[in-house]
């Protein structure tokens, strides 16, 4: 009951009656302040990670190939495609130890294309073009080194690395 | 014949001069990393082709070729500030090079021994030797050395 009569209150200072400067300034506060908050929520139980990676140019190699995030770490992974003249396709795909080379063996079937319901798949960014970038977004697995690979057929024996997650 | 002897040693001179001056004029490239670059780009190319003969990915290897024939503009491109002579010589070995490695894309539509294939990518190898033989030697990479990833299984190569 409370309730509804302070919502119906606000409603009615909102909609009719000017504001007074103390209002003004709680409710200028109180958006900054509501966002804080979340973002702290957040940030103390899941740590956001942002990761780069791309293509060694058109060579077939990641620069960098080794990457670190901690486990349970929100990580948001950009891929870009620094190639300029060969049209090779590249994707970044992160699999469990030692499924590497059987998950580029099945991909070979499909161009490359690599499904995600796979369960010896953590996380696949989408094939690139030259010149472009994608994202993908994953939680950090438990602590171990984890393969990443291109899975444009004949790229893997060389364009792969190690996700390395820490404790 | 004391003035045979001075002809040809000063005719022995002219041509060991020659010789060297080749590679020192051709270490003056104008963009001398991207001659590397594409030249690396075409080895790369070429091993990739032959990964795909040796893995019986045959259907893969018409796109290689369409790679190999990127690489090439790629050098066509890093050398188009180059004296006229210099890129007349270079186009006649690419051209040959690239006819070599359009062989073994039109076999392998209709190929099911990679042995064959294998054969002509050898002389597609011999073609494109005979491009980098016009540049020195530091620019010519070697299709020997292992790729620059981890390789097989994370181990990195060295």
């Amino acid at each position: 009951m409370y309730r509804t009569d302070a919502r119906s209150r606000n409603f009615s200072v909102l909609g009719r009656a000017p504001l007074s400067r103390r209002r003004l300034l709680v409710g200028s506060l109180a958006l900054p302040l509501t966002l804080l908050g979340c973002s702290r929520r957040r940030s103390s139980g899941q740590q956001g990670v942002d990761l780069f990676i791309e293509s060694d140019g058109d060579f077939l190699a990641f620069r960098p190939d080794e990457l670190t995030c901690r486990t349970g770490a929100l990580v948001h992974l950009t891929f870009h495609h620094a190639g300029k003249f060969l049209s090779a396709r590249h994707n970044w795909v992160l699999v469990y130890p030692d499924q590497m080379e059987a998950v580029d063996k099945d991909a070979e079937k499909t161009e490359g294309v690599i499904s995600t319901d796979d369960p010896r798949v953590l996380a696949v960014v989408p094939m690139c073009d030259k010149g472009e970038t994608m994202m993908t977004e994953f939680i950090a697995p438990a602590t171990a080194d984890y393969p990443f690979f291109c899975s444009t057929p004949g790229h893997a024996v060389d364009m792969n690395g190690i996700l390395h997650v820490t404790e | 014949m004391k003035r045979t002897r001075k002809i040809l040693a000063i005719l022995a001179s002219i041509a060991f001069v020659l010789a060297l001056a080749g590679p020192i004029l051709a270490a003056q490239l104008k963009s001398p990393d991207d001659v590397k670059t594409a030249l690396r780009l075409l080895v790369q190319v070429s091993n990739d082709f032959k990964r795909q003969i040796t893995n019986k990915n045959f259907a893969r290897v018409p796109h290689e070729y369409m790679e190999y024939t990127e690489a090439a503009d790629a050098l066509r491109t890093a050398i188009k500030n180059e004296p006229a002579d210099f890129k007349n010589r270079v186009e006649t070995r690419l051209k040959a090079a690239v006819a070599a490695y359009q062989k073994i894309s039109d076999m392998s539509s209709s190929a099911t021994d990679p042995d064959k294939l294998m054969a002509e990518h050898a002389k597609a190898v011999t073609a494109m030797n005979a491009v980098f033989d016009l540049f020195p030697a530091d620019f010519r990479p070697d299709p020997n050395l292992p790729p620059p990833g981890r390789g097989r299984g994370g181990q990195k190569s060295q």
